[in-house]
């Protein structure tokens, strides 16, 4: 956008002004974020989730972040003051430079930017060297164990979610999210790459850490694996990063899959509908990171890793190459959702056969009769 | 992967039914009419005055000793021209909540029906702060009767 905000045209006072916005936002979507996943696992659970703090515990977000402001800003003895007490930032910071692209409405971003894709995904991997600063700071093995867990999650995860992105570019042929948003105006885009969607959702579970991708901060292996040594402030500001990211992986999820403000009503609307457009796509992807958190199970870490290199990877590599393909000899964009929707057939076999319990080899059992214990 | 969508299924059922909590202290639940709650004295509403001739035959019976009665000539007596054809009547009744087991057999042997278990939430929601409170005088033992708390079938 070239002219500035409330039409103001002096650069610095602008972005001053945009950033007051971005910080405001976030932290109030943050606090609903938690009141609103604290009410749906609850449901989900057949509880009812936060009502004494304020009608229907409307105030729990308030009170936690009092209560969190309140405590006292521990740090252990042995650890590295620097990297400990940075850490929080190195963490919070990428999630909020990704504020930067993600369009709300039609002229409603802080910047457009030509590689607003390739700038998502840059951010976003940068998050994981705070993580692996918490882990090392903190001089605690289940701090280290996690951080250690964080790396290797994110990086590997970073991949499928970076090709799955780069599909969809190549059919909207931009990475600048606005352009992408006004190509999907008919028809939005995941239909034509439905395999690239179910690869975006599970790799931007494992990005957020979300369960079941959370090893890094499973609270029954690492009882909170970095996070084991914070409290207080330092510690509400990973909270806060973590529920920050996620609310941009959803209006990532919007503008890049659904369609944005474009998609279905096309793209004259006025601003109120266009804001209300992309809370609902964002609020579907929310919601359905939510069901998954309260119905699947936390994976081990080799299960993980394997399943990001040996079933997702190869799958995006896949799906970039056909979009190539159909893209450069001009065939017609269904054929796309037909291998697409092959591709999730495929996958689904794949986990399925990942999953098959493994017959109990004769080796491996204890036999005292022959007296050949192995 | 057939786990991961049932167990999507299952969530989302249950996301549908609802939560299943009980919101105890602010709402109560309707009690079963046969609820067995603490030991009550029933009052007589035809004569004005408690069932209860102070025969001492629950407390003999009570296998926890929670009960003290005593026994006075009724004033209101034929004799004494009043409209009761009890000649004896309950003059002082203590009832021990901190002892009593509700066993319900004080209600089994009474020859008056005078004894009732309170079936309301007033028998359950008995917190007091001294252990002394727990003991209840005529007065209190006859209140929810007086005031039509209890329900149908302790008061047949």
């Amino acid at each position: 956008m070239s002219n500035g905000i409330y039409g103001i045209e002096i650069a610095w006072l602008d972005a001053v002004i945009r950033l007051h916005i971005i910080v405001g936002l976030m932290t109030v979507v943050v606090m609903g974020l938690i009141y609103v996943e604290r009410k749906i696992l609850a449901r989900f659970q057949q509880r009812l989730g936060p009502t004494r703090t304020g009608p229907a515990g409307l105030l729990q977000s308030v009170a936690d972040g009092l209560k969190l402001v309140g405590k006292e800003d521990l740090r252990p003895r042995n650890a590295d003051p620097w990297t400990f007490e940075l850490a929080p930032y190195m963490v919070f910071i990428p999630v909020f430079l990704g504020f930067v692209i993600v369009p709300f409405a039609f002229g409603m971003q802080v910047r457009i930017l030509e590689l607003g894709l390739i700038y998502f995904v840059a951010t976003s991997s940068l998050g994981i060297i705070g993580w692996v600063m918490a882990g090392w700071g903190s001089d605690n093995r289940y701090a280290m164990i996690g951080g250690m867990r964080a790396a290797a999650q994110g990086i590997s995860y970073e991949l499928p979610l970076v090709l799955s992105l780069i599909s969809v570019a190549m059919v909207s042929e931009s990475y600048n999210l606005n352009d992408i948003v006004l190509s999907q105006s008919t028809y939005p885009n995941l239909l034509w790459q439905p395999l690239v969607l179910v690869i975006f959702i599970i790799a931007g579970l494992a990005e957020l850490n979300r369960t079941p991708f959370d090893i890094p901060v499973g609270e029954s292996e690492v009882v909170g694996g970095p996070f084991v040594e914070y409290s207080g402030i330092r510690w509400s500001f990973f909270f806060l990063a973590e529920y920050a990211a996620l609310f941009i992986m959803g209006l990532i999820f919007a503008a890049v899959f659904m369609g944005g403000w474009a998609w279905p009503l096309g793209e004259e609307l006025g601003r109120g509908w266009q804001i209300l457009l992309v809370t609902i796509k964002t609020s579907l992807f929310i919601f359905l990171v939510f069901w998954i958190r309260a119905s699947v199970p936390r994976l081990r870490i080799d299960q993980l890793m394997s399943f990001s290199w040996k079933i997702l990877l190869p799958l995006a590599f896949l799906q970039v190459l056909i979009n190539g393909a159909v893209l450069v000899y001009e065939a017609p964009l269904w054929i796309l959702t037909i291998t697409g929707m092959l591709g999730i057939v495929v996958l689904v076999r794949l986990i399925e056969r990942a999953v098959r319990p493994q017959p109990v080899t004769n080796e491996s059992t204890v036999s005292i009769g022959n007296e050949s214990v192995s | 992967m057939r786990g991961i969508v049932k167990s999507l299924a299952t969530t989302m059922s249950t996301f549908i039914r609802g939560p299943v909590t009980r919101g105890y202290p602010s709402k109560h639940r309707e009690l079963p009419e046969r609820d067995r709650a603490f030991p009550l004295l029933l009052w007589d509403k035809d004569i004005d005055e408690p069932f209860c001739t102070g025969c001492h035959a629950c407390e003999r019976a009570c296998p926890v000793e929670c009960m003290t009665v005593l026994m006075k000539d009724n004033p209101s007596h034929e004799s004494q021209d009043g409209n009761s054809k009890r000649r004896k009547i309950v003059d002082e009744f203590w009832i021990d909540y901190g002892r009593c087991m509700r066993c319900n057999i004080c209600v089994e042997v009474c020859n008056f029906e005078a004894i009732a278990m309170n079936n309301t939430w007033s028998g359950h929601e008995t917190s007091v702060y001294d252990r002394s409170d727990l003991v209840m005088d005529l007065p209190q033992l006859m209140a929810q009767s007086k005031s039509d708390e209890i329900q149908e079938w302790v008061a047949d």
